[in-house]
Protein backbone atom coordinates (compact mmCIF):
# COMPACT_ATOMS: atom_id res chain seq x y z
CA UNK A 1 0.00 0.00 0.00
CA UNK A 2 1.05 3.55 -0.72
CA UNK A 3 2.42 5.55 2.19
CA UNK A 4 -0.29 7.74 3.75
CA UNK A 5 0.03 11.22 5.25
CA UNK A 6 -2.32 12.52 7.94
CA UNK A 7 -3.67 15.99 7.13
CA UNK A 8 -6.44 16.23 9.73
CA UNK A 9 -6.15 14.86 13.24
CA UNK A 10 -8.97 12.85 14.78
CA UNK A 11 -10.03 15.64 17.15
CA UNK A 12 -9.97 18.07 14.22
CA UNK A 13 -12.33 15.88 12.20
CA UNK A 14 -14.64 15.35 15.17
CA UNK A 15 -14.76 19.05 15.96
CA UNK A 16 -15.27 19.93 12.31
CA UNK A 17 -18.46 17.87 12.19
CA UNK A 18 -19.73 19.30 15.47
CA UNK A 19 -19.08 22.79 14.11
CA UNK A 20 -20.65 22.05 10.74
CA UNK A 21 -23.64 20.21 12.20
CA UNK A 22 -24.45 22.90 14.76
CA UNK A 23 -23.91 25.65 12.20
CA UNK A 24 -26.27 24.11 9.66
CA UNK A 25 -28.86 23.44 12.36
CA UNK A 26 -28.58 27.08 13.44
CA UNK A 27 -28.86 28.30 9.86
CA UNK A 28 -31.96 26.22 9.18
CA UNK A 29 -33.68 27.25 12.41
CA UNK A 30 -32.49 30.83 11.87
CA UNK A 31 -34.13 30.89 8.44
CA UNK A 32 -37.25 29.40 9.99
CA UNK A 33 -37.36 32.31 12.49
CA UNK A 34 -36.81 34.86 9.76
CA UNK A 35 -39.52 33.58 7.44
CA UNK A 36 -41.83 31.84 9.95
CA UNK A 37 -41.37 28.44 8.28
CA UNK A 38 -43.84 26.28 10.19
CA UNK A 39 -42.74 23.15 8.32
CA UNK A 40 -39.39 23.52 10.13
CA UNK A 41 -40.64 24.64 13.55
CA UNK A 42 -43.13 21.78 13.69
CA UNK A 43 -40.18 19.35 13.52
CA UNK A 44 -39.13 20.74 16.90
CA UNK A 45 -42.66 20.56 18.31
CA UNK A 46 -43.38 24.24 17.68
CA UNK A 47 -41.55 27.50 17.66
CA UNK A 48 -40.75 27.36 21.40
CA UNK A 49 -39.01 24.02 20.97
CA UNK A 50 -37.14 25.42 18.00
CA UNK A 51 -36.00 28.37 20.11
CA UNK A 52 -34.56 26.00 22.72
CA UNK A 53 -32.77 24.00 20.02
CA UNK A 54 -31.45 27.18 18.41
CA UNK A 55 -30.21 28.59 21.72
CA UNK A 56 -28.42 25.45 22.92
CA UNK A 57 -27.21 24.77 19.38
CA UNK A 58 -25.64 28.21 19.69
CA UNK A 59 -23.77 27.12 22.81
CA UNK A 60 -22.38 24.04 21.02
CA UNK A 61 -21.44 26.13 17.98
CA UNK A 62 -19.66 28.77 20.09
CA UNK A 63 -17.58 26.22 22.01
CA UNK A 64 -16.76 24.32 18.84
CA UNK A 65 -15.71 27.52 17.09
CA UNK A 66 -13.33 28.37 19.92
CA UNK A 67 -11.86 24.87 19.86
CA UNK A 68 -11.35 25.04 16.07
CA UNK A 69 -8.92 27.91 16.54
CA UNK A 70 -6.21 25.52 17.72
CA UNK A 71 -6.39 23.76 14.36
CA UNK A 72 -6.58 26.61 11.87
CA UNK A 73 -5.98 29.99 13.44
CA UNK A 74 -2.18 30.15 13.18
CA UNK A 75 -2.12 29.01 9.54
CA UNK A 76 -4.90 31.46 8.66
CA UNK A 77 -2.76 34.43 9.68
CA UNK A 78 0.27 33.65 7.46
CA UNK A 79 0.41 34.73 3.83
CA UNK A 80 3.28 34.83 1.30
CA UNK A 81 3.97 35.84 -2.33
CA UNK A 82 2.51 32.55 -3.67
CA UNK A 83 -0.74 33.43 -1.93
CA UNK A 84 -0.87 36.74 -3.79
CA UNK A 85 -0.22 34.91 -7.06
CA UNK A 86 -2.96 32.40 -6.12
CA UNK A 87 -5.49 35.23 -6.11
CA UNK A 88 -4.21 36.50 -9.49
CA UNK A 89 -5.08 33.15 -11.06
CA UNK A 90 -8.26 32.88 -8.94
CA UNK A 91 -6.95 29.67 -7.46
CA UNK A 92 -7.31 27.99 -10.84
CA UNK A 93 -11.05 27.88 -10.40
CA UNK A 94 -11.93 30.03 -13.38
CA UNK A 95 -9.70 28.28 -15.89
CA UNK A 96 -7.89 24.98 -15.95
CA UNK A 97 -5.14 26.42 -18.18
CA UNK A 98 -3.50 28.77 -15.68
CA UNK A 99 -0.59 27.67 -13.51
CA UNK A 100 -1.49 27.67 -9.82
CA UNK A 101 1.49 28.49 -7.56
CA UNK A 102 2.64 25.83 -5.06
CA UNK A 103 0.61 25.82 -1.86
CA UNK A 104 1.19 24.94 1.77
CA UNK A 105 -1.31 23.12 3.95
CA UNK A 106 -4.09 25.62 3.10
CA UNK A 107 -4.60 27.97 0.19
CA UNK A 108 -5.32 31.66 0.92
CA UNK A 109 -8.99 31.23 -0.01
CA UNK A 110 -9.35 28.65 2.74
CA UNK A 111 -7.44 30.84 5.19
CA UNK A 112 -9.61 33.88 4.51
CA UNK A 113 -12.71 31.71 4.71
CA UNK A 114 -11.64 30.61 8.17
CA UNK A 115 -11.05 34.19 9.30
CA UNK A 116 -14.49 35.19 7.97
CA UNK A 117 -16.11 32.36 9.93
CA UNK A 118 -14.22 33.29 13.09
CA UNK A 119 -15.16 36.97 12.72
CA UNK A 120 -18.79 36.40 11.81
CA UNK A 121 -18.95 33.50 14.28
CA UNK A 122 -17.84 35.63 17.20
CA UNK A 123 -20.27 38.38 16.13
CA UNK A 124 -23.21 35.99 15.74
CA UNK A 125 -22.42 34.20 19.02
CA UNK A 126 -22.03 37.36 21.11
CA UNK A 127 -25.16 38.93 19.62
CA UNK A 128 -26.98 35.62 20.07
CA UNK A 129 -26.15 35.53 23.76
CA UNK A 130 -27.23 39.16 24.04
CA UNK A 131 -30.59 38.28 22.40
CA UNK A 132 -30.91 35.45 24.84
CA UNK A 133 -29.85 37.04 28.11
CA UNK A 134 -30.17 40.83 27.74
CA UNK A 135 -33.85 41.04 26.86
CA UNK A 136 -34.55 43.87 29.24
CA UNK A 137 -32.14 46.28 27.60
CA UNK A 138 -34.03 47.48 24.53
CA UNK A 139 -31.18 49.30 22.78
CA UNK A 140 -28.83 46.36 23.34
CA UNK A 141 -31.49 44.04 21.96
CA UNK A 142 -31.90 46.12 18.80
CA UNK A 143 -28.13 46.24 18.25
CA UNK A 144 -27.82 42.50 18.84
CA UNK A 145 -30.67 41.84 16.43
CA UNK A 146 -28.90 43.86 13.71
CA UNK A 147 -25.47 42.29 14.32
CA UNK A 148 -26.95 38.78 14.46
CA UNK A 149 -28.59 39.27 11.08
CA UNK A 150 -25.58 40.90 9.39
CA UNK A 151 -23.35 38.05 10.53
CA UNK A 152 -25.99 35.64 9.27
CA UNK A 153 -25.50 37.04 5.73
CA UNK A 154 -21.80 36.12 5.94
CA UNK A 155 -22.76 32.57 6.88
CA UNK A 156 -25.38 32.04 4.16
CA UNK A 157 -22.83 33.10 1.54
CA UNK A 158 -19.59 31.64 2.90
CA UNK A 159 -20.82 28.25 4.12
CA UNK A 160 -22.30 26.96 0.84
CA UNK A 161 -19.18 28.10 -1.07
CA UNK A 162 -17.07 26.13 1.40
CA UNK A 163 -19.30 23.05 1.06
CA UNK A 164 -19.12 23.19 -2.74
CA UNK A 165 -15.33 23.61 -2.79
CA UNK A 166 -14.90 20.83 -0.25
CA UNK A 167 -16.99 18.35 -2.20
CA UNK A 168 -17.98 18.63 -5.88
CA UNK A 169 -15.42 21.22 -6.95
CA UNK A 170 -12.41 19.33 -5.59
CA UNK A 171 -12.89 15.58 -5.90
CA UNK A 172 -11.03 13.71 -3.19
CA UNK A 173 -11.07 16.55 -0.68
CA UNK A 174 -14.06 15.28 1.27
CA UNK A 175 -12.21 12.22 2.56
CA UNK A 176 -9.85 14.57 4.44
CA UNK A 177 -12.76 15.21 6.77
CA UNK A 178 -13.59 11.50 7.06
CA UNK A 179 -10.35 9.58 7.37
CA UNK A 180 -8.05 12.58 7.54
CA UNK A 181 -5.35 10.94 5.48
CA UNK A 182 -4.20 10.97 1.84
CA UNK A 183 -1.48 9.16 -0.14
CA UNK A 184 1.96 10.76 0.11
CA UNK A 185 2.19 11.18 -3.67
CA UNK A 186 -1.04 13.14 -3.72
CA UNK A 187 0.04 15.26 -0.76
CA UNK A 188 3.27 16.14 -2.55
CA UNK A 189 1.33 17.23 -5.60
CA UNK A 190 -1.32 19.26 -3.77
CA UNK A 191 0.56 20.68 -0.77
CA UNK A 192 4.25 20.82 -1.84
CA UNK A 193 5.27 23.56 0.58
CA UNK A 194 3.66 21.76 3.53
CA UNK A 195 5.40 18.50 2.58
CA UNK A 196 8.73 20.32 2.24
CA UNK A 197 8.30 21.88 5.68
CA UNK A 198 7.51 18.43 7.05
CA UNK A 199 10.71 17.03 5.52
CA UNK A 200 8.89 14.63 3.21
CA UNK A 201 10.06 16.28 0.00
CA UNK B 1 -43.03 47.99 4.82
CA UNK B 2 -46.81 47.88 4.51
CA UNK B 3 -48.36 44.76 5.88
CA UNK B 4 -51.30 43.28 4.01
CA UNK B 5 -53.86 46.02 3.95
CA UNK B 6 -57.36 45.03 4.91
CA UNK B 7 -60.38 46.42 3.17
CA UNK B 8 -63.12 47.50 5.55
CA UNK B 9 -60.51 48.14 8.18
CA UNK B 10 -62.00 48.65 11.62
CA UNK B 11 -60.72 51.07 14.24
CA UNK B 12 -61.27 52.50 17.69
CA UNK B 13 -61.78 56.24 17.67
CA UNK B 14 -60.75 57.95 20.90
CA UNK B 15 -62.16 61.42 21.50
CA UNK B 16 -60.17 62.66 24.49
CA UNK B 17 -62.33 65.80 24.78
CA UNK B 18 -65.32 63.61 25.64
CA UNK B 19 -63.46 61.48 28.20
CA UNK B 20 -64.34 62.10 31.85
CA UNK B 21 -61.56 59.91 33.22
CA UNK B 22 -63.92 57.42 34.83
CA UNK B 23 -61.71 54.46 33.85
CA UNK B 24 -64.67 52.20 33.20
CA UNK B 25 -62.73 51.10 30.10
CA UNK B 26 -59.82 49.93 32.26
CA UNK B 27 -62.16 47.91 34.43
CA UNK B 28 -64.07 46.45 31.48
CA UNK B 29 -60.86 45.35 29.80
CA UNK B 30 -59.59 43.68 32.95
CA UNK B 31 -62.91 41.99 33.51
CA UNK B 32 -63.26 40.65 29.95
CA UNK B 33 -59.65 39.52 29.72
CA UNK B 34 -59.63 38.19 33.31
CA UNK B 35 -56.58 40.21 34.28
CA UNK B 36 -55.58 40.45 37.95
CA UNK B 37 -55.46 43.72 39.88
CA UNK B 38 -52.12 45.47 40.20
CA UNK B 39 -50.94 46.80 43.54
CA UNK B 40 -49.75 50.38 43.12
CA UNK B 41 -48.82 53.28 45.36
CA UNK B 42 -49.92 56.89 45.16
CA UNK B 43 -47.35 58.72 43.10
CA UNK B 44 -49.02 62.11 43.06
CA UNK B 45 -51.39 61.62 40.14
CA UNK B 46 -54.75 59.99 39.59
CA UNK B 47 -53.26 57.96 36.77
CA UNK B 48 -53.42 54.41 37.98
CA UNK B 49 -51.83 52.01 37.21
CA UNK B 50 -48.95 54.31 36.26
CA UNK B 51 -48.24 52.58 32.94
CA UNK B 52 -49.41 49.79 30.65
CA UNK B 53 -48.69 46.37 32.16
CA UNK B 54 -49.18 42.71 31.37
CA UNK B 55 -52.38 43.02 33.41
CA UNK B 56 -53.34 46.47 32.04
CA UNK B 57 -53.94 46.58 28.30
CA UNK B 58 -55.33 50.10 28.44
CA UNK B 59 -54.90 53.02 30.81
CA UNK B 60 -56.24 56.51 31.01
CA UNK B 61 -53.33 58.87 30.91
CA UNK B 62 -53.94 61.91 33.14
CA UNK B 63 -52.13 64.85 31.61
CA UNK B 64 -52.01 67.93 33.79
CA UNK B 65 -51.48 71.02 31.64
CA UNK B 66 -51.60 74.64 32.87
CA UNK B 67 -54.03 76.91 31.05
CA UNK B 68 -54.95 80.61 31.14
CA UNK B 69 -58.15 80.11 33.12
CA UNK B 70 -57.00 77.41 35.50
CA UNK B 71 -53.76 76.39 37.17
CA UNK B 72 -54.24 72.96 35.64
CA UNK B 73 -56.24 71.54 32.82
CA UNK B 74 -56.85 67.82 33.07
CA UNK B 75 -56.53 66.08 29.74
CA UNK B 76 -57.44 62.40 29.57
CA UNK B 77 -56.21 60.08 26.84
CA UNK B 78 -56.86 56.39 26.54
CA UNK B 79 -53.56 54.66 25.86
CA UNK B 80 -53.41 51.17 24.38
CA UNK B 81 -52.02 49.33 21.34
CA UNK B 82 -52.35 51.44 18.21
CA UNK B 83 -52.88 48.49 15.84
CA UNK B 84 -50.51 50.11 13.35
CA UNK B 85 -50.75 49.32 9.66
CA UNK B 86 -46.93 49.28 9.57
CA UNK B 87 -46.62 47.36 12.81
CA UNK B 88 -43.01 47.21 14.00
CA UNK B 89 -43.91 44.50 16.49
CA UNK B 90 -45.26 42.19 13.79
CA UNK B 91 -42.38 42.93 11.45
CA UNK B 92 -39.69 41.92 13.93
CA UNK B 93 -41.45 39.00 15.65
CA UNK B 94 -39.36 35.86 14.90
CA UNK B 95 -42.04 33.41 15.98
CA UNK B 96 -45.05 34.60 13.99
CA UNK B 97 -46.96 34.98 17.26
CA UNK B 98 -48.18 38.46 16.32
CA UNK B 99 -50.63 38.51 13.43
CA UNK B 100 -53.11 40.71 11.63
CA UNK B 101 -56.80 39.98 12.09
CA UNK B 102 -59.45 40.28 9.38
CA UNK B 103 -60.44 43.66 10.88
CA UNK B 104 -56.87 44.94 10.57
CA UNK B 105 -55.98 44.68 14.27
CA UNK B 106 -52.69 43.24 15.57
CA UNK B 107 -53.51 40.24 17.75
CA UNK B 108 -51.28 37.45 19.07
CA UNK B 109 -51.09 33.75 19.65
CA UNK B 110 -49.76 33.43 23.19
CA UNK B 111 -48.63 29.81 22.72
CA UNK B 112 -46.37 30.73 19.82
CA UNK B 113 -44.61 33.60 21.61
CA UNK B 114 -41.02 32.69 22.53
CA UNK B 115 -40.63 35.64 24.88
CA UNK B 116 -37.75 37.20 22.97
CA UNK B 117 -39.04 40.71 23.77
CA UNK B 118 -38.06 41.99 20.36
CA UNK B 119 -41.56 43.36 19.69
CA UNK B 120 -41.33 46.10 22.31
CA UNK B 121 -38.01 47.29 20.88
CA UNK B 122 -39.65 47.76 17.47
CA UNK B 123 -42.88 49.33 18.75
CA UNK B 124 -42.93 53.13 18.36
CA UNK B 125 -45.41 53.41 21.24
CA UNK B 126 -43.79 51.17 23.88
CA UNK B 127 -46.88 48.97 24.06
CA UNK B 128 -46.07 45.22 24.39
CA UNK B 129 -45.67 43.94 27.94
CA UNK B 130 -44.69 40.46 29.17
CA UNK B 131 -46.39 38.30 31.77
CA UNK B 132 -44.86 36.08 34.42
CA UNK B 133 -43.98 33.48 31.78
CA UNK B 134 -42.37 36.09 29.55
CA UNK B 135 -45.20 35.87 27.03
CA UNK B 136 -46.42 38.94 25.18
CA UNK B 137 -49.49 40.70 26.58
CA UNK B 138 -51.31 43.66 25.05
CA UNK B 139 -54.63 44.87 23.66
CA UNK B 140 -55.79 42.61 20.82
CA UNK B 141 -58.79 44.80 19.95
CA UNK B 142 -60.94 42.19 21.66
CA UNK B 143 -60.51 39.85 18.73
CA UNK B 144 -62.59 37.20 20.47
CA UNK B 145 -65.52 39.57 21.02
CA UNK B 146 -65.36 41.03 17.54
CA UNK B 147 -65.42 37.66 15.81
CA UNK B 148 -68.49 36.90 17.95
CA UNK B 149 -70.16 40.05 16.64
CA UNK B 150 -69.72 42.14 19.81
CA UNK B 151 -68.03 45.48 20.41
CA UNK B 152 -64.70 45.69 22.25
CA UNK B 153 -65.31 45.59 26.01
CA UNK B 154 -63.81 49.02 26.63
CA UNK B 155 -65.96 50.63 23.91
CA UNK B 156 -69.09 48.89 25.08
CA UNK B 157 -68.71 50.23 28.58
CA UNK B 158 -67.66 53.79 27.80
CA UNK B 159 -70.50 56.04 29.07
CA UNK B 160 -69.65 59.17 27.06
CA UNK B 161 -68.80 57.99 23.59
CA UNK B 162 -65.15 58.89 24.06
CA UNK B 163 -64.42 55.42 22.69
CA UNK B 164 -66.13 54.35 19.48
CA UNK B 165 -65.59 51.23 17.40
CA UNK B 166 -66.45 50.89 13.75
CA UNK B 167 -65.42 51.25 10.15
CA UNK B 168 -62.19 53.25 10.14
CA UNK B 169 -63.02 55.53 7.22
CA UNK B 170 -66.48 56.27 8.59
CA UNK B 171 -65.13 57.11 12.04
CA UNK B 172 -62.64 59.54 10.50
CA UNK B 173 -65.19 61.37 8.39
CA UNK B 174 -67.64 61.55 11.31
CA UNK B 175 -64.99 63.05 13.57
CA UNK B 176 -64.04 65.61 10.92
CA UNK B 177 -67.68 66.54 10.45
CA UNK B 178 -67.91 67.15 14.19
CA UNK B 179 -65.14 69.72 13.90
CA UNK B 180 -62.14 67.70 15.01
CA UNK B 181 -59.50 68.95 12.62
CA UNK B 182 -56.65 66.73 13.71
CA UNK B 183 -57.06 62.97 13.52
CA UNK B 184 -53.97 61.54 15.18
CA UNK B 185 -53.03 58.30 13.44
CA UNK B 186 -54.86 58.99 10.18
CA UNK B 187 -51.61 58.76 8.20
CA UNK B 188 -48.91 57.80 10.72
CA UNK B 189 -47.29 54.41 10.03
CA UNK B 190 -49.61 54.04 7.02
CA UNK B 191 -52.55 54.58 9.34
CA UNK B 192 -53.20 53.50 12.91
CA UNK B 193 -56.07 51.30 14.02
CA UNK B 194 -56.49 53.39 17.16
CA UNK B 195 -57.17 56.95 16.08
CA UNK B 196 -57.66 60.09 18.14
CA UNK B 197 -59.86 63.11 17.40
CA UNK B 198 -58.39 66.42 18.57
CA UNK B 199 -59.20 70.08 18.33
CA UNK B 200 -56.02 71.04 20.21
CA UNK B 201 -52.48 70.04 19.39
CA UNK B 202 -52.04 66.26 19.99
CA UNK B 203 -48.73 67.13 21.66
CA UNK B 204 -50.66 68.79 24.48
CA UNK B 205 -52.15 65.39 25.27
CA UNK B 206 -48.74 63.74 25.32
CA UNK B 207 -49.16 62.11 21.91
CA UNK B 208 -45.91 61.09 20.26
CA UNK B 209 -44.96 63.25 17.28
CA UNK B 210 -43.95 61.44 14.08
CA UNK B 211 -43.89 57.88 15.43
CA UNK B 212 -41.42 55.72 13.49
CA UNK B 213 -40.13 52.17 13.56
CA UNK B 214 -36.40 52.07 14.55
CA UNK B 215 -34.26 52.49 11.44
CA UNK B 216 -32.25 49.32 12.12
CA UNK B 217 -35.48 47.32 11.99
CA UNK B 218 -36.51 48.96 8.72
CA UNK B 219 -33.04 48.30 7.26
CA UNK B 220 -33.12 44.68 8.40
CA UNK B 221 -36.59 44.11 7.01
CA UNK B 222 -35.99 45.82 3.64
CA UNK B 223 -32.46 44.61 2.88
CA UNK B 224 -31.02 41.97 5.20
CA UNK B 225 -33.97 39.61 5.21
CA UNK B 226 -34.28 39.32 1.42
CA UNK B 227 -30.48 39.32 1.07
CA UNK B 228 -30.21 36.20 3.22
CA UNK B 229 -32.41 34.21 0.86
CA UNK B 230 -31.05 35.70 -2.38
CA UNK B 231 -27.49 35.33 -1.08
CA UNK B 232 -27.98 31.63 -0.42
CA UNK B 233 -29.81 31.10 -3.71
CA UNK B 234 -27.19 33.09 -5.61
CA UNK B 235 -24.33 31.04 -4.22
CA UNK B 236 -26.04 27.75 -4.97
CA UNK B 237 -26.79 28.91 -8.52
CA UNK B 238 -23.22 30.16 -9.01
CA UNK B 239 -21.84 26.81 -7.80
CA UNK B 240 -24.08 24.92 -10.23
CA UNK B 241 -23.04 27.15 -13.13
CA UNK B 242 -19.38 26.80 -12.18
CA UNK B 243 -19.69 23.04 -12.04
CA UNK B 244 -21.30 22.85 -15.46
CA UNK B 245 -19.38 25.61 -17.28
CA UNK B 246 -15.88 25.20 -15.85
CA UNK B 247 -16.00 21.95 -14.00
CA UNK B 248 -14.23 20.53 -10.98
CA UNK B 249 -10.53 20.75 -10.33
CA UNK B 250 -8.39 18.34 -12.37
CA UNK B 251 -5.06 16.99 -11.22
CA UNK B 252 -2.26 18.02 -13.56
CA UNK B 253 0.98 16.08 -13.41
CA UNK B 254 3.10 19.11 -14.26
CA UNK B 255 1.90 20.80 -11.07
CA UNK B 256 4.42 18.80 -9.05
C1 LIG C 1 -24.12 29.89 12.81
C2 LIG C 1 -24.65 30.42 13.87
C3 LIG C 1 -26.02 31.09 13.94
C4 LIG C 1 -26.91 31.38 12.96
C5 LIG C 1 -26.75 31.07 11.50
C6 LIG C 1 -28.03 32.06 13.56
C7 LIG C 1 -29.13 32.56 12.88
C8 LIG C 1 -30.22 33.18 13.46
C9 LIG C 1 -31.28 33.82 12.75
C10 LIG C 1 -31.36 34.01 11.26
C11 LIG C 1 -32.19 34.26 13.66
C12 LIG C 1 -33.51 34.97 13.40
C13 LIG C 1 -33.25 36.43 13.49
C14 LIG C 1 -34.46 37.21 13.69
O1 LIG C 1 -35.52 36.92 13.15
O2 LIG C 1 -34.33 38.16 14.44
C15 LIG C 1 -31.68 33.96 14.96
C16 LIG C 1 -32.30 34.28 16.16
C17 LIG C 1 -31.71 34.11 17.39
N1 LIG C 1 -30.47 33.55 17.66
FE1 LIG C 1 -29.18 32.84 16.30
N2 LIG C 1 -27.83 32.13 14.91
C18 LIG C 1 -26.61 31.56 15.18
C19 LIG C 1 -25.99 31.45 16.39
C20 LIG C 1 -26.57 31.83 17.58
C21 LIG C 1 -25.91 31.73 18.84
C22 LIG C 1 -24.47 31.27 19.03
C23 LIG C 1 -26.81 32.15 19.77
C24 LIG C 1 -26.61 32.24 21.26
C25 LIG C 1 -26.69 31.23 22.03
C26 LIG C 1 -28.03 32.53 19.09
C27 LIG C 1 -29.17 33.04 19.68
C28 LIG C 1 -30.27 33.53 19.01
C29 LIG C 1 -31.41 34.10 19.64
C30 LIG C 1 -31.60 34.29 21.14
C31 LIG C 1 -32.32 34.48 18.62
C32 LIG C 1 -33.68 35.17 18.78
C33 LIG C 1 -34.76 34.18 18.67
C34 LIG C 1 -34.67 33.21 19.78
O3 LIG C 1 -34.80 33.63 20.94
O4 LIG C 1 -34.45 32.05 19.48
N3 LIG C 1 -27.85 32.32 17.76
N4 LIG C 1 -30.48 33.30 14.82
S1 LIG D 1 -48.65 50.06 18.83
FE1 LIG D 1 -46.85 48.77 19.04
S2 LIG D 1 -47.67 46.81 19.68
FE2 LIG D 1 -49.41 47.96 18.82
S3 LIG D 1 -49.45 47.38 16.64
FE3 LIG D 1 -48.20 49.24 16.79
S4 LIG D 1 -46.11 48.42 16.94
FE4 LIG D 1 -47.47 46.74 17.46
S1 LIG E 1 -41.84 38.44 22.55
FE1 LIG E 1 -43.27 37.03 21.55
S2 LIG E 1 -44.68 38.31 20.38
FE2 LIG E 1 -42.90 39.59 20.94
S3 LIG E 1 -41.52 39.44 19.17
FE3 LIG E 1 -40.88 37.83 20.61
S4 LIG E 1 -42.01 36.01 19.97
FE4 LIG E 1 -43.01 37.76 18.98
S1 LIG F 1 -60.15 46.57 22.81
FE1 LIG F 1 -60.39 44.94 24.32
S2 LIG F 1 -58.29 44.33 24.81
FE2 LIG F 1 -58.18 46.33 23.82
S3 LIG F 1 -58.22 47.82 25.49
FE3 LIG F 1 -60.35 47.54 24.81
S4 LIG F 1 -61.15 45.97 26.17
FE4 LIG F 1 -58.92 45.87 26.33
Amino acid sequence: MAEMVRKSSVDEILNHWILAGSCILLMITGFAFLFHWEAVSSVFGGVNGMKTVHNYGGVVFSLSLLYSMRHYFKDALEYDADDVQWFKVAGGYLSHKVTVPPMGKYNPGQKLYYLAIVGAGIAIALSGFALWFMKDNASMLLLAHLVHNIAFIVFVIAVPVHVYLGTLANPGTFKLMVSGTLPLSEAKRRYPKWMKAAGKM
Amino acid sequence: MANDTTKNRKAILVTPEACIGCRACQVACKSWNQLPAIKTTNNGTYQNPPDLASAAFNIIQYNEVPSQENPVRWLFVSRRCMHCEDAGCMTICPSGALYRTAEGAVAYDRDKCIGCKLCVTACPFDVPRYDAENKVAKCNLCDDRITAGMQPACVKTCPTGALKYGDRDELISLAKKDGFNTIYGEKDLSGLGTIFAFKDEPKLYGMKENPTIPSSVVFWHTYLKPLSLFGLGGVVAAAAIHYLAIGPHKEKEEEV
